[in-house]
C-alpha cells in the first residue's frame, strides 16, 4: 500500500498533472462554455490524488509545517471547488417594481445536482431604481431600492447595486446592467373580467431604439406595443435614469388600428378593451449561490500563510545577501571563475541549504 | 496635435531618469574588469547613482500619476496608458527597494532597467486618453488585487534579471560584463527564491482578485481570458519550482524557465486585457 502511495506521490506525476491542467486551461482559454469541463476536472482529480499521496508519504512535505499547510490547503481548495460545483446555483432574474420575489421566476437557471438551498424562503420586494450616467452614456452607480424582512414581522429598506449584493440565505442578488421599463396594462375581454399585466420591454438604454414587444390576448388579435419614452437621456451630459421621473407613450398597433395611449387611456380592440394604466420599471439581477465561497477564501489564505511561513523559515535569502556583499567588496573574488573563487561560491548549496 | 495633458512632463522626466540609470548601469557592466593586474568591482562606483536615478524616476512618475488622478478623478486602473505608467512606477519602486536591500543583485540593473524601459518606450507611443471608471471598480479589493499583482510582477522581473545574467553569460562577450557577480549557481538560487516570493504574491493576487470578481460580477472565477492567463502563470511558477527543487536541471534551462514565466506574466498584464472581450477587459 505504501509503495503504491509512494508511486502515486511521484513529482514526475505532479509535473504530468500540471502540464495536463495547463493544456486543459489553454483549451478552454477565453471560451470555457464551448469546451468540456473534463479537460479541467481530470487533471485536477489526478493532481488531487498525487497530492494526497505526497502529503502522506513525502517527508519533504509532511515534516515541514509550512509546506504541509500549503499543500493541504491546495487539496482543500480542489475539494471545496468540487463541492461548490455540486451545490451551486446560477441564474438571472428580472423583477417588476412592486413585485415580490418568486423563486419560480428565475431565468437561465443552472444548479448543481446536490443544490439544496432555501431559495423558496428568500423574501424581498423590488422597489424603484436609479442609475447614474456620465457624458458619453457611461454607466455609473446603480441603486436598487428593496424592501426586505426586518426580522420583527415588518419590512425595512435596503439599497443594493453594482458590487453590493442582497444576500439572503446564502443567495446573492447582484444588480445587472439589464433593467428597463414595463407598461402596466389592463385587458378586459368582451364579456369577461379585467386582467392586469405588464408588457416587459427590452433593456434600457441598451435598446433605447427598440422598446417594443407583442402580445396576443385570448380570443383576440396580436397586439404590437411600442413604448416612446421620455427619460431625459443625454449622450453629451450626465443624467440619471429614474423610473419615477420617466414618462412614456404606449403605441398600440393591432389589425388596422394604431393608437397612442397616455397613462389612464383606453382603446377598444378586436376581442376586448385595453387600458394603459401606468408605466413602471423592471430590474435585472444575477443570482449566485455557492456555500463554499467563505471556506474557499479561508483555506486559500491559510495556504498562502503556510507557504510564506515555509519561505520565511527555510528559503530566506538574507544569508546569501550577506555573504555575497563581502565577496563583491574583495577584489579578485570573481565568482564566475572557479579558479579564483576561493571556494566562496562553489555551489549554491554551499551558501543556502534548500 | 493633442493638448499637452498635465501629467506628461512628469512622465517624460521620470522616463529620462530611468533612461540615464539604464545607460549608466549598462555602461558600468560593460567596462573592463581589470585595472592593471587588479580585478575590480566595476559596478561599485555606479551603485549609488543608479539607485538615486531610479528613485528620482519613481518620484517623478508618482507625481505624474497624482497629476492624472487629480485631473480625471480616479486611479490608474483602466486603460493601457494608465496600466503602463503605474507599472513603470511600481516596478521601479519595488526594484529600487530590492536593489537597496540586496546589494549583491545591483548589477542586475543592467538587465532589469532595459526591460522596464520597454514599458517606457511603449507608453511613449500611446495617447494619454482619459478613461471612465466602471462602477464596480469602487471596491477596496481592487486595490488589494492590483497591489499584490504589482509585487508579483516585480519579483518576476528581479528573477528574470538574475536569470537573464545566467543566460547572457553564455555569450562569450557578455561573460566579462557580469564577472563581478556571484556564480551562476548562486544567481540561480537567488532567482528561484524570487520566484517562490512571486508565487506567494501571485497566490495573494488571485485570492484578492476572486473576492473582487465576486463583488463586481457575481462570480469568483469564470475562466475568462485574463483569469485563465493568470492561472497559467501561477501553474508555470509552481511547475518550475517543482522541477527546479526536485531535479538537477541545467542552470541555463532553469534560467530560461524563469524568463519564460516573466514573459508569460508580462503578456498576462499587458496583452490579455486588451484583446479579450471578457469582463476583465477593463471598461466594462
Amino acid at each position: 500500500m505504501v509503495s503504491v502511495l509512494r508511486a502515486l506521490a511521484s513529482v514526475r506525476l505532479t509535473v504530468v498533472g500540471m502540464l495536463l491542467l495547463a493544456c486543459g486551461s489553454v483549451l478552454s482559454y477565453g471560451n470555457p462554455e464551448a469546451v468540456s469541463i473534463w479537460v479541467l476536472v481530470v487533471p485536477l482529480a489526478f493532481l488531487a490524488l498525487n497530492l494526497s499521496s505526497a502529503i502522506i508519504t513525502n517527508p519533504r512535505i509532511h515534516r515541514r509545517k509550512g509546506l504541509l499547510v500549503f499543500h493541504s490547503s491546495l487539496l482543500g481548495i480542489v475539494l471545496l471547488a468540487a463541492i461548490g460545483r455540486l451545490t451551486y446555483l446560477d441564474a438571472h432574474l428580472e423583477i417588476i417594481n412592486g413585485a415580490t420575489f418568486d423563486a419560480q421566476s428565475l431565468l437561465d437557471l443552472k444548479a448543481g445536482p446536490l443544490h439544496s438551498g432555501r431559495l423558496s424562503d428568500v423574501e424581498f420586494i423590488q422597489g424603484r431604481y436609479t442609475v447614474d450616467y456620465r457624458p458619453g452614456m457611461s454607466r455609473g452607480a446603480t441603486r436598487s431600492y428593496l424592501q426586505v424582512p426586518d426580522g420583527e414581522g415588518g419590512w425595512r429598506e435596503q439599497v443594493v447595486g453594482d458590487d453590493t449584493p442582497l444576500v439572503v440565505n446564502g443567495y446573492r442578488f447582484y444588480t445587472s446592467f439589464h433593467k428597463g421599463f414595463s407598461p402596466i396594462v389592463v385587458w378586459t375581454p368582451n364579456n369577461g373580467q379585467p386582467e392586469v399585466g405588464t408588457i416587459h420591454m427590452p433593456p434600457y438604454p441598451l435598446f433605447d431604439y427598440r422598446q417594443a414587444n407583442r402580445w396576443t390576448p385570448p380570443q383576440g388579435e396580436e397586439i404590437k406595443f411600442w413604448l416612446r419614452l421620455n427619460t431625459g437621456i443625454s449622450q453629451d451630459s450626465a443624467w440619471v435614469l429614474d423610473g419615477q421621473r420617466a414618462t412614456g407613450v404606449l403605441v398600440v398597433d393591432s389589425g388596422e388600428q394604431r393608437v397612442e395611449l397616455q397613462p389612464g387611456e383606453t382603446v377598444v380592440l378586436s376581442g376586448g378593451e385595453l387600458r394603459y394604466q401606468s408605466l413602471t420599471t423592471w430590474m435585472g439581477y444575477k443570482v449566485f449561490y455557492d456555500p463554499t465561497i467563505h471556506w474557499l477564501f479561508f483555506v486559500s489564505v491559510l495556504g498562502v500563510l503556510g507557504l510564506s511561513y515555509h519561505y520565511w523559515t527555510k528559503v530566506s535569502m538574507n544569508s546569501v545577501a550577506g555573504v555575497n556583499r563581502r565577496s563583491l567588496d574583495e577584489p579578485g573574488q570573481n565568482p564566475t571563475d572557479r579558479s579564483r573563487n576561493g571556494g566562496a561560491f562553489r555551489s549554491a548549496q554551499d551558501v543556502v541549504k534548500l | 496635435m493633442n493638448e499637452l495633458v498635465s501629467e506628461l512632463p512628469w512622465l517624460w522626466a521620470g522616463l529620462v531618469a530611468y533612461a540615464v540609470a539604464t545607460v549608466m548601469a549598462v555602461y558600468a557592466v560593460a567596462q573592463p574588469d581589470h585595472d592593471g593586474a587588479l580585478v575590480v568591482n566595476k559596478f561599485r562606483p555606479f551603485e549609488l547613482p543608479v539607485l538615486g536615478l531610479v528613485a528620482v524616476g519613481v518620484l517623478l512618475l508618482s507625481v505624474a500619476l497624482a497629476e492624472r488622478w487629480m485631473r480625471i478623478g480616479h486611479g490608474p486602473f483602466v486603460n493601457l496608458f494608465e496600466l503602463l505608467v503605474s507599472q513603470l512606477f511600481s516596478l521601479g519602486l519595488i526594484y529600487a527597494l530590492v536593489y537597496w536591500r540586496v546589494p549583491v543583485l545591483r548589477p542586475t540593473a543592467a538587465v532589469v532597467l532595459p526591460i522596464i524601459w520597454v514599458l517606457g518606450l511603449w507608453v511613449l507611443m500611446i495617447e494619454p486618453t482619459d478613461s471612465l471608471f466602471p462602477p464596480t471598480y469602487h471596491n477596496n479589493w481592487l486595490w488589494v488585487h492590483i497591489g499584490f499583482g504589482k509585487v508579483f510582477l516585480s519579483f518576476c522581473l528581479v528573477g528574470a534579471g538574475l536569470a537573464g545574467i545566467i543566460l547572457l553569460r553564455r555569450i562569450e562577450r557578455m561573460k566579462a560584463w557580469f564577472s563581478m557577480m556571484p556564480s551562476d549557481a548562486v544567481l540561480d538560487n537567488f532567482a528561484w527564491r524570487f520566484m517562490v516570493l512571486a508565487l506567494i504574491f501571485d497566490s495573494l493576487m488571485l485570492i484578492a482578485g476572486a473576492v473582487w470578481a465576486q463583488d463586481a460580477w457575481g462570480r469568483f472565477w469564470a475562466w475568462d481570458a485574463l483569469e485563465t492567463s493568470a492561472f497559467l502563470n501561477w501553474l508555470a511558477i509552481a511547475l518550475g519550482i517543482h522541477v527546479r527543487f526536485s531535479y538537477r536541471i541545467p542552470r541555463a534551462v532553469g534560467a530560461a524557465v524563469v524568463v519564460a514565466v516573466f514573459v508569460l506574466a508580462f503578456f498576462t498584464y499587458f496583452g490579455t486585457p486588451f484583446f479579450s472581450e471578457a469582463a476583465h477587459k477593463g471598461v466594462v
